[in-house]
């Protein structure tokens, strides 16, 4: 008789080895910005990275949706000034913190909508739509602020982007909870398993019935719906509803995402990738200030990092394939 | 930092004057925040400051200065994001040209808190200690006389480029130039856009209204970055009519002046303005006074032969103009007038 015996030797995914990766790139970057100046373990600076980093993980959260499903929305930036401009002209209109909330994730939500109807359902190119939406909510920003910006007082208005417990920013609390909820929505719900076939492969998701056309419309609504958010932290953050808030976001939020795994053709990639690459990137930013690195020099690290990763990208999917 | 008499006596000296003294432990730690770092004036000022923090240190060896530059490259996040972690470094002082000083506010005060000295650039702030301002509003202005008196009397028709919509700089010197344009009837302005301070936007500016506007006279710009395309475009399409006026003062444009296409210019000069930054920094540093506004000084900048031209049709005689030779001398040389020997 002869025996077969099976081997079960665990192997890592492609995303587990970019996790991991991403974690060792990240304690790399600690320790080595720790070293160079020791102002980078203080729990202040914690603080600020943290809050500098707290718009960037929301928009980065929505702009994975987004990217899941083979799409990219370059207006979230935009979005920011428009939606924070609106969320504070109605709360100096009515007084209302509530009101002023609503206004701008409702305002966001509409850009989202306009992406989401001339993407999902006349299946325009989602970089063509977005760049002009991009340049719709930038001028629209303008004329509502008249280009100049709005003081905020209002103290329940500015409490989520301005406000710390202690050295931690209150807003961080609040990203984890979008973020649960986020996760559990794509990975426990139907829609979510919506936006990974509408990305795998949107004709097949037709035939099988899965309507890929409204769940594009919906996951440009959210990443609308997180701009307006963000708007709501930026504007707590500064005191004020700026025009020109937001500015170039749309590239930071996909860099992250690309750093975090996800794959821009769609399909592949995890909202804790995004955390981890927004994370990476913000310890980044710090710590290159921090250092005092030249600024000339502090682009061309940017660059080669994502260029790094995108090549790693690339090794460990030819890996997956082979 | 120590506390010792020397600081008390400062303290009181300067408080006595009106000033913010900080002296002293023997070293002066400064900051510059600025907008961005790739616009020729932005390189030439950030230059002018790196080689006046050098020239300050080995001239004053009982203070240790040393100084660095961050650039927000038009975020205005970022740009909060670098003051918040400059401010946890506590440098003495901080020059900050912030994109929008009222989203500035709530930092200022703590820098104040932690003992920063917060000096607001270009635009003015009420709460900052001091502010580095430019005399936007009267350049303009005196561009705007600049073209009354070089128009020639004639019907004369201007286009001006303006800064990003709402950068308070942008639309002082706007207005300035209106208000200069305003004190003559010949000249009328045909077009104004703003071209963000873009190059590219002000080369497509350019072009456009070269085509639109064949009996255009003159372009106006808010910055020396709008004539390097225009004056190329001109050139190219065989414009040699055209007149530019400009501000910033950018050694190229300057160089153009003499029997060129360029009749005006502001005299910032970057490296100059970086010069400026860090003798400013050293005089509050040893208790000297200080404006809270403190006032750049930017002459206007016209050849020989059109100053006296100017001059001729009721160009005003009280407005300092330098000539060529003397804006190239102290464009290029910030220590000329702001060097270690000018606060000894």
């Amino acid at each position: 008789m002869t025996s077969i015996s099976t081997s079960t030797t665990p192997r890592l995914s492609g995303l587990s080895l970019r996790y991991l990766v991403l974690l060792g790139l990240i304690v790399i970057a600690s320790v080595g910005f720790g070293l160079a100046n020791e102002n980078f373990y203080s729990l202040t600076n914690f603080g600020i990275l943290l809050r500098s980093i707290a718009v960037l993980f929301l928009v980065s959260m929505g702009m994975t949706f987004v990217m899941l499903t083979g799409g990219i929305d370059l207006s979230v930036g935009s979005n920011v000034a428009f939606s924070g401009g609106v969320g504070v002209i109605t709360l100096t209109t009515t007084g209302s913190a509530p009101l002023g909330f609503a206004a701008a994730v409702l305002a966001g939500m509409a850009i989202g909508a306009i992406n989401g109807v001339f993407i999902g359902r006349l299946r325009l190119s989602a970089f063509m739509v977005s760049l002009a939406t991009y340049a719709l909510a930038r001028g629209l920003a303008l004329v509502i602020y008249d280009a100049n910006s709005i003081n905020v007082s209002n103290a329940a208005f500015l409490w989520l982007g301005g406000v710390s417990w202690g050295s931690m920013p209150v807003v961080i609390p609040f990203v984890v909870v979008v973020f649960v909820g986020l996760s559990v929505l794509l990975y426990n719900t139907p829609f979510g398993r919506n936006v990974y076939a509408a990305g795998a492969n949107f004709n097949t998701s037709f035939v099988l019935g899965r309507r890929p056309e409204r769940t594009l419309v919906w996951i440009y609504v959210l990443s609308g719906a997180l701009a307006g958010l963000s708007a709501i932290v930026t504007v707590g953050r500064v005191s004020s509803g700026q025009p020109w808030s937001g500015l170039y976001l749309e590239f930071d939020a996909i860099t992250a995402v690309i750093l975090g795994g996800t794959s821009l053709f769609g399909g592949r990639g995890r909202l804790l990738g995004t955390i981890l690459g927004v994370l990476l990137y913000g310890i980044i930013i710090n710590g290159l200030v921090l250092t005092g690195t030249n600024p000339y020099l502090q682009s061309l690290i940017k660059g080669m990092i994502l260029l790094g990763v995108v090549l790693l990208d690339t090794w460990t999917q030819r890996g997956k394939t082979s | 930092m120590k506390f010792t008499s020397t600081t008390a006596l400062g303290l009181v000296l300067g408080a006595a004057m009106g000033t913010t003294a900080f002296a002293s432990d023997g070293k002066l730690d400064i900051v510059f925040i600025n907008d961005g770092h790739v616009a020729p004036y932005h390189v030439a000022w950030l230059s002018g400051f790196e080689d006046a923090i050098a020239a300050y240190d080995t001239a004053f060896p009982d203070t240790k200065i040393t100084g660095r530059w961050l650039s927000a490259e038009g975020s205005l996040e970022k740009m909060i994001q670098q003051a918040e972690v400059t401010i946890n470094e506590k440098p003495d002082v901080m020059f900050v040209n912030a994109i929008n000083v009222d989203a500035f506010e709530p930092l200022v005060a703590k820098a104040k808190a932690a003992g920063i000295v917060w000096i607001a650039v270009h635009s003015p702030m009420e709460s900052a200690d001091y502010s580095f301002t430019l005399g936007d509003v009267e350049n303009g202005k005196n561009q705007g006389l600049a073209m009354c008196a070089l128009s020639g009397g004639k019907p004369f028709n201007v286009a001006i480029m303006l800064g990003q919509a709402g950068n308070p700089s942008g639309d002082a010197r706007h207005q300035g130039i209106l208000e200069g344009i305003k004190t003559c009837d010949n000249v009328k302005v045909v077009a104004e856009q703003p071209a963000d301070w873009d190059t590219v936007k002000a080369q497509t500016l350019a072009e456009n209204w070269m085509t639109q506007f064949p009996d255009l006279n003159a372009i106006s710009g808010v910055t020396d970055g709008y004539m390097y395309p225009s004056i190329a475009i001109a050139a190219n399409s065989g414009r040699t009519d055209l007149q530019f006026y400009g501000y910033d003062g950018d050694i190229p444009i300057i160089q153009q002046m003499e029997g060129g296409q360029v009749k005006a210019d502001i005299l910032l000069s970057g490296t100059r303005e970086g010069w400026n930054f860090v003798q400013m920094a050293y005089r509050i540093h040893m208790g000297q006074e200080v404006e809270k506004v403190y006032d750049f000084f930017t002459p206007l900048v016209m050849s020989d032969e059109n100053y006296a031209l100017a001059l001729k049709n009721g160009f005003p005689a009280d407005i300092e103009v330098y000539n060529v030779a003397k804006a190239l001398d102290v464009a290029a040389k910030g220590d000329i007038e702001f060097g270690p020997d000018s606060v000894k």
